[in-house]
């Protein structure tokens, strides 16, 4: 009887929870990207689409840094810009004091290209350059470790300009090196060619999410 | 999780006093488990979502009629989350969560009572990433549930409860990041205990 006499309250506030529990939250369109893939020609007409990113087996990945021109804290702050474009735990990364076990190698300076299995994607800022290289052996699609990241100021590093320039040239290399292998034709994106802005926009948070939810069809190799 | 433990001593320091005024109070620990907090979409549909949790609870009642009471209670869990995207599941960290519910209660049938009330609950993510970048949050939680007792000991009870709750999910990350509405999300726990108070 007591049951009873209770019964309105218990369907009205069940009633109430149903109604409520209707709607899912509604996730943003991310449609708004830049093609992140490198497209490369293979002949007269035709093109190979190349792709990659880390694979959760490998993460955190390593990156070693040079103590110079301040690099550590570029790197880290670069590191940490990254991380925080992902909801779902994508991508991760530490910095480790030994070079021979690192999955990214930065360092300071521009050397030559190492070679034709090298395929290098550079950023040509005013005050300071950086180039990102890439060891893919003819015929392959596993890259060869560690994916190596230099990093140079065209002046005297203490010209004004030129700590900020090397910040955001980290940023954007770090960008290539965990599979962003284009670069955004718009200047707010941390990934312009010439990049002017020190953090990431929504275009690169949103290119890095779909390049990290796409099957890549290259692997990289054991360190 | 300070805030949770001093909320604790609080409740528990009120239930002893409480119990003076023929109140009663209550621990119990349990499982609680959670429908998901998010649904997202990047080239694949992704679910995130809590994973069974241990539950310590702790309440004091008061009544105001031979058959009514209003009753105050908090729970705490911790367990882990993780997304689910084609199949398979990636860890994200621990996640915590506390609540504090106003609530009423009155009889069923015998010692079966049923509770309902509102309150709020936070969720205290164990690091600052991925959704949880800006921190947690704190929601409006509605809920409802049956308590058991039945004596043991001549000042004690076993308290055997069933709960049902409901808030709606998001976070400051989420907003920032263009998701839109907050996510219903359905918790159901089961916990036994002891209970102490007026006969």
């Amino acid at each position: 009887m007591k049951l009873l006499d209770h019964l309105p309250i218990l369907f009205g506030l069940g009633g109430a929870v149903a109604a409520l529990a209707c709607a899912d939250i509604a996730s943003p369109s991310r449609a708004d990207r830049y093609e992140w893939r490198r497209i490369v020609a293979t002949g007269p007409g035709t093109a190979d689409t190349l792709s990659f990113h880390w694979p959760r087996s490998r993460l955190p990945v390593r990156v070693w840094v040079e103590d110079a021109l301040n690099l550590p804290s570029h790197v880290q702050g670069g590191i940490e810009q990254w991380k925080a474009a992902f909801l779902y735990g994508e991508f991760d990364a530490v910095i480790v004091p030994d070079s021979t076990t690192a999955d990214i190698v930065v360092r300071a300076g521009i050397p030559l290209k190492g070679g034709f299995s090298v395929i290098r994607l550079a950023s040509t800022a005013p005050e300071c350059e950086g180039g990102t290289d890439f060891d893919l052996p003819s015929g392959s699609l596993e890259l060869q470790p560690p994916i190596r990241v230099f990093i140079n100021p065209r002046f005297d590093p203490a010209t004004p300009g030129v700590a900020e320039c090397l910040a955001l040239t980290t940023t954007h290399e770090l960008g290539h090196a965990i599979g962003i292998f284009a670069h955004s034709p718009v200047a707010t994106d941390i990934m312009f060619g010439d990049p002017v802005v020190p953090a990431l926009s929504a275009r690169d948070r949103a290119t890095a999410e779909a390049a990290y939810h796409l099957q890549p069809n290259l692997s990289i190799g054991p360190r | 999780m300070r805030a949770a433990v001093a909320l604790l001593v609080v409740l528990t320091a009120a239930g002893q006093s409480a119990a003076e005024a023929q109140a009663d109070f209550y621990g119990r620990l349990g499982l609680t488990g959670a429908t998901k907090l998010l649904k997202d979409d990047i080239l694949q549909q992704i679910e995130v979502r809590q994973s069974l949790a241990p539950t310590l609870a702790l309440g004091v009642s008061v009544p105001f009629t031979p058959l009514y009471g209003v009753g105050l209670e908090a729970t705490v869990t911790s367990s882990g989350f993780h997304s689910t995207e084609s199949g398979s599941q990636t860890d994200l960290g621990t996640l915590r969560t506390g609540s504090i519910m106003l609530g009423l209660g009155g009889p069923v049938w015998r010692q079966l009572r049923w509770r309902a009330g509102a309150g709020l609950l936070s969720y205290w993510p164990a690091e600052k990433r991925g959704i949880f970048l800006q921190g947690g949050s704190t929601r409006f939680l509605v809920g409802a549930g049956l308590d058991y007792q039945r004596p043991v000991f001549p000042q004690w009870d076993l308290m055997v409860s069933l709960r049902y709750d409901f808030h709606r999910f998001t976070t400051d990350e989420l907003v920032t990041r263009g998701f839109s509405g907050t996510q219903g999300v359905q918790r159901v726990s089961a916990s036994v205990g002891l209970a102490r108070g007026r006969r």
